[in-house]
């Protein structure tokens, strides 16, 4: 009996002691009892879905790499996106029967199509990019690293990039949180080893794009996996994501709601305030190519990115008014940036977020 | 009753619990104490402000207010004698430079001193499209390549094979009077950016730069590391490594090097590394004061084979300098018939990199923000 009660002690202490830190944390008398594990090696976890959608994405993006060598085959990216004619290399996606589109925001949705456009079209002026004429320029630091640029300086590979850790990955991790916090997703029926709580919450974690034991094994990371690496020395997304999506999922199985509903609220807001930091890690790096012209314009496409894709968030904080103001602080050139719109930008975003003291090292 | 004696049990057990796993953040071991195993961060800082950043900017401006003057001169009436005077003023205002490049913090920073002075290749298409449109709109991010030192070291060096052809630029060639303009706009703007700068640290800057004296990241000891490494790798790649061909298996880009058109490339890289080396020492005019060398001494700090890191750094700074002595000008010419010795240089120089940028920030609890520059 004493042997039973230091061990139920312990377990609740490990409970607890990961608990401890979040404002909320009640006595209640039903609390649950359970470990929160290091890894995200859940018994029953299955993301599979969410990993062949990050997949699609990148066989999307070589598609579209072909930009800086020839004319990209704006069809094969827009039936990738739709999953419509076995149009992937990888032969498991043609047959998986899904796709990114429909997984995506409405505005995503009808956006995309217009990025591989615009890229598309860049890619078969076959010029060199500079000021006013669209096409493939060279990093003046690396004789090897080039990109595809409109007229105007825009590189809409980035742009697409950006717009699909927003439309499709945010959106899909900020929705299923919301719906974790409203109670919608049921925690009762098991239907191929886990309830739809349980495979919600997994299929959010797999668009993450970490490996199971993130952050220690940074393997494989992409998309917001790899931004919240880049961004962490000033904003630790990293461990504040991870401990929340092995929190949850814990709680999800020994449910305890209100856990569940906490690490959901912390899961949802770091969404958008990643996307903050993302964008001020990219002021940063255009300030790292700021001789460069072309690396500069590209760089600054990607803050424009992360920028534009706040739109997509269906929970965030920012109006959509808010978002066009700092998009109107980019110069309707790329070519003609100084350092004060730069600054500007930088600013804006930095006040949104609460980052005016790590928003130089982000 | 057994079943509240265990709910005690458990809140006695998460409240311990609880503490422990919030006190982190309360018991730091970094040293943000201003004086830290008896050193005074204050004392080196006061010394670095006043005996090495504040009287390096103001010979560079004394340098520069002398150039403005010497292509008013010229401008006024180009001849022979005037040229050469300015291209005399020329090199000094770029020799000083090497000592003011490493604070671009603060106000340099405000004012994007380094790039907005010294940002090579210069792009002479560039150039050449603000002079003959006779329009120049420096806050341009694009203009970085069409200004500066390099800018004029291209318009009084490179403009004709010899001083007679260059000075037909000024003086019978249709775009002379543009080209003088252009060059008057750049010489006052250098003379406008190194004043602001000047201005700021002899106003209240110094003192901010003083009291910052903890090591975080906003703290002056971490913009100087920040900075002294950042500027280190620019003399390290950019002056030599990249046109010796060391990031393009060995393509080498003879035209890439700093001061190509005057020639005095492989002078101005030894006077910056010894710039960066009188930095790291705390070593100026008024002598040997406190620097980054005493910090490491006084932190006890090791290099991996446990022999002193202050020791490691200062033998292989004496390495690289004279590997660095061993260039010639023109090094553009070196390059190309003499690539080993360069890359030679470039192998010394990488490895006080490793020192610099990874061993002394460690050591002192200084986290270097920037990344690589590499692209993706």
């Amino acid at each position: 009996m004493k042997k039973n009660f230091t061990k139920l002690c312990l377990l609740s202490a490990i409970a607890l002691s990961a608990a401890s830190c979040s404002k909320d944390n009640k006595t209640d008398d039903a609390v649950p009892v359970y470990t929160v594990p290091t890894t995200y090696n859940f018994t029953n976890a299955n993301f599979a879905d969410a990993t062949t959608r990050l997949g699609m994405l990148v066989e999307i993006q070589n598609v579209e790499k072909v930009a800086t060598t020839g004319q990209v085959n704006s069809a094969s990216a827009k039936n990738m996106f739709t999953n419509t004619g076995a149009p992937f290399v990888t032969a498991a996606y043609n047959t998986s029967g899904i796709q990114v589109k429909d997984q995506g925001v409405a505005l995503y949705q009808t956006d995309v199509p217009r990025f591989i456009d615009s890229l598309t079209a860049v890619s078969q002026t076959g010029k060199v990019a500079s000021r006013g004429v669209a096409g493939v320029g060279t990093s003046s630091a690396n004789a090897a690293t080039k990109y595809a640029l409109t007229a105007n300086g825009m590189n809409y590979a980035q742009v697409f990039n950006k717009a699909s850790m927003g439309g499709l990955i945010t959106y899909q991790i900020v929705n299923t949180m919301a719906a974790v916090n409203a109670g919608t997703i049921d925690n009762t029926t098991v239907t191929n080893g886990s309830t739809a709580l349980e495979h919600a919450w997994d299929i959010a974690f797999g668009y993450w794009g970490v490996p199971i034991d993130f952050p220690t094994n940074k393997t494989g990371a992409k998309f917001w996996g790899s931004y919240s690496t880049q961004v962490d020395s000033g904003y630790h997304a990293n461990t504040i994501l991870m401990n929340a999506f092995l929190k949850g999922r814990a709680a999800i199985s020994a449910k305890d709601k209100n856990t569940i509903q906490s690490q959901a609220t912390i899961i949802l807001q770091t969404m958008e305030k990643l996307t903050g930091a993302a964008a001020l890690q990219e002021v940063k790096e255009v300030k790292e190519s700021i001789n460069d012209n072309i690396a500069r314009n590209s760089r600054l496409s990607e803050c424009y990115g992360f920028v534009y894709s706040l739109k997509y968030n269906p929970k965030k904080t920012i109006t959509d008014a808010q978002i066009d103001t700092i998009l109107a602080l980019f110069p309707k050139n790329f070519y003609d940036l100084t350092l004060d719109q730069l600054n500007a930008i930088r600013d804006a975003v930095s006040k949104q977020y609460g980052f005016d003291a790590v928003k130089d090292i982000l | 009753m057994k079943r509240k004696y265990l709910y005690t049990a458990l809140i006695a057990v998460s409240t311990f619990i609880l503490v422990q796993s919030c006190s982190k953040s309360g018991g730091s071991d970094k040293p943000t104490d201003p004086v830290v195993n008896g050193f005074d961060r204050k004392t080196m800082l006061t010394n670095i402000s006043t005996n090495i950043i504040i009287p390096s900017y103001t010979a560079y401006q004394g340098a520069v207010v002398n150039l403005d003057a010497a292509v008013t001169a010229f401008n006024t009436a180009p001849d022979a004698t005037k040229l050469t005077a300015l291209q005399a003023a020329f090199k000094t205002a770029y020799q000083l430079w090497q000592s003011a490049s490493e604070f671009d913090f603060g106000p340099a920073e405000q004012a994007n001193l380094r790039v907005n002075t010294n940002t090579y290749p210069t792009d002479v298409n560039q150039i050449t499209s603000n002079i003959s449109s006779g329009t120049y709109n420096p806050a341009l991010l694009a203009n970085l390549s069409a200004k500066g030192l390099p800018a004029m070291d291209y318009l009084l060096f490179g403009t004709g094979t010899d001083n007679n052809a260059i000075l037909l630029q000024y003086t019978t060639d249709a775009q002379a009077a543009k080209r003088k303009t252009y060059l008057a706009t750049l010489s006052t703007e250098l003379k406008t950016n190194i004043t602001t700068v000047l201005t700021a640290w002899n106003g209240g800057y110094k003192t901010t730069f003083i009291n910052a004296d903890g090591t975080d990241t906003g703290s002056s000891v971490g913009l100087l590391i920040n900075q002294l490494v950042y500027d280190y790798e620019i003399l390290k790649n950019y002056e030599v490594g990249i046109p010796a061909g060391v990031q393009s298996m060995g393509t080498t880009f003879p035209t890439k090097v700093q001061a190509y058109y005057s020639k005095i490339s492989a002078q101005l890289a030894s006077l910056h590394l010894q710039a960066v080396q009188n930095l790291y020492l705390g070593k100026s005019a008024q002598g040997d004061g406190s620097g980054l060398d005493d910090y490491l001494v006084q932190a006890k700090a090791k290099y991996t084979d446990g022999s002193s890191l202050n020791d490691v750094i200062k033998a292989q700074f004496a390495t690289a300098t004279t590997k660095v002595q061993a260039l010639t000008d023109p090094l553009s010419v070196q390059i190309t018939t003499n690539t080993s010795v360069v890359t030679a240089a470039y192998t010394e120089l990488q490895k006080l990199t490793v020192l610099l940028k990874t061993d002394l920030p460690s050591s002192l609890g200084v986290l270097i923000t920037f990344g690589d520059n590499d692209g993706d």
